[in-house]
């Protein structure tokens, strides 16, 4: 019976395809912006990176009254301290990041030298690293702290996530990760594209399916599901493993491509990290 | 193009249901000693599994299933170890099958370009 429901379900969300005619990123950007614009014509363009608390009025009272008493705030204390604490051989963050704190703005870019799309828990862990520190997990933990942060810090920075021309591995990495989100996976067939667009704003259990556009503006994201501040990434995994697919590693190339896919969609946006969600 | 995903879709959704009406077809009592017929299913969804990994298709828990078949079989528990091995089986063939399907980008014609 339950996989007769799945395979009506998956039935359903067969929607019709466009032409397979390669678009550029910017064009990507205008037809996922004219897409919400369309569904949300009162959404203002700058209330995106509230997440799904742009378009569940409920939702959005709820959480309101949540930010009041943040509880991200004792991860971002945790952090500064991470920030302002020297390594065993007296080097620290700063050392790596002399721009920093404020630096979420930077992330994710492409790096040339590596030939890779560099995140912002990766260039962490790589200060870490060169300086002989143990790396941090990618999903749970102190990672978290550090990220509050520098996401504290980096509040009202604009994402503005760049495809740079000069080097076509840049465009096959933003490729990949826009693959990855309009392909079905799992056991309930689903893409990341059948919630977050084509039925976004409709309740799936208790919770709304909110925007793309926006979703990787506030992270880390304290969860009360979690009872803790959780990476990006670490959403990913949930998001796959909710339609029953095999998760990919946390800042394996994978989830890196389509984060760099994911946070084009939203540039023009404020960033707001921390943030608070269900 | 339409008409294909539409196709693979409704292939896929038959193959689901196919595979629930074998499994229930597989559920007759009995205790006889099939340890090595066990086996051999545990290592066919084993390679099933393997394979859609292969393409990026393994669903989230097929190895836990299998995983579930060895300590069933193990247990002596054949006609359990050989439900799991079978669904495992069936859903490495699934996933890889549904990854196949999705070799090719198709952006949804909700999206205007
Ligand atoms: C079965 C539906 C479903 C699918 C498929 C799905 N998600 Fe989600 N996702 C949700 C729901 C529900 C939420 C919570 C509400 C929200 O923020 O949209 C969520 C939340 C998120 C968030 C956090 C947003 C925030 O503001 O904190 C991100 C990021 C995300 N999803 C990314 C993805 C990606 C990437 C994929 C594809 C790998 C994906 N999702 C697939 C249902 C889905």
């Amino acid at each position: 019976m339950k996989k007769i429901l799945l395979t009506c379900a998956a039935l359903i969300l067969t929607a019709g395809f466009g032409t397979a005619t390669a678009s550029t990123p910017e064009e990507d950007k205008a037809a996922w912006d004219r897409f919400y614009q369309q569904r949300f014509p009162n959404v203002p363009e700058e209330d995106y990176n509230n997440g799904v608390y742009t378009i569940d009025k409920v939702g959005r009272e709820n959480w309101e009254a949540i930010e009041e008493f943040p509880p991200y705030e004792p991860f971002i204390d945790a952090g500064r301290e991470m920030w302002e604490t020297p390594f065993a051989n007296g080097k620290g963050y700063r050392d790596c990041f002399p721009n920093g704190p404020a630096i979420a703005g930077n992330y994710p870019h492409w790096d040339k030298e590596t030939g890779m799309v560099m995140t912002l828990p990766l260039a962490v862990n790589n200060c870490l690293e060169a300086n002989g520190e143990k790396p941090l997990k990618y999903k749970k933990g102190p990672i978290n702290n550090i990220l509050s942060y520098i996401a504290f810090e980096s509040r009202g920075q604009v994402v503005n996530v760049e495809i740079p021309g000069d080097d076509p591995r840049a465009l096959e990495a933003y490729e990949e990760g826009k693959k990855f989100y309009f392909t079905r996976r799992g056991q309930l067939n689903f893409s990341c594209a059948h919630c977050h667009l084509q039925t976004v704003g409709m309740v799936l259990r208790t919770e709304t399916l909110g925007p793309a556009k926006g979703h990787p503006t506030h992270f880390p994201v304290y969860r009360s599901k979690w009872g803790t501040v959780g990476t990006l990434h670490r959403r990913f995994t949930g998001c796959n493993k909710q339609v029953r697919a095999k998760p990919f590693k946390a800042q394996g190339k994978e989830y890196r491509n389509l984060e760099y896919f994911l946070t084009h969609k939203s540039n023009g946006l404020e960033l707001n990290g921390p943030g608070a969600r269900k | 193009m339409q008409k294909r995903s539409i196709i693979s879709t409704l292939l896929l959704a038959l193959l689901l249901a196919l595979g629930s009406t074998a499994l229930l077809a597989d559920s007759h009592g009995g205790a006889d000693p099939r340890a090595g017929q066990v086996e051999q299913a545990i290592n066919d969804a084993e390679a099933a599994r393997e394979k859609a990994g292969s393409v990026d298709g393994e669903w989230r828990d097929t190895a836990k299933m299998i995983e579930s078949a060895r300590k069933a079989l193990a247990a002596g528990e054949y006609d359990k170890a050989m439900k799991l091995a079978r669904e495992a089986h069936q859903q490495g063939v699934l996933g890889y099958e549904q990854a196949m399907s999705q070799q090719e980008l198709r952006i949804p014609s909700y999206l205007k370009y």
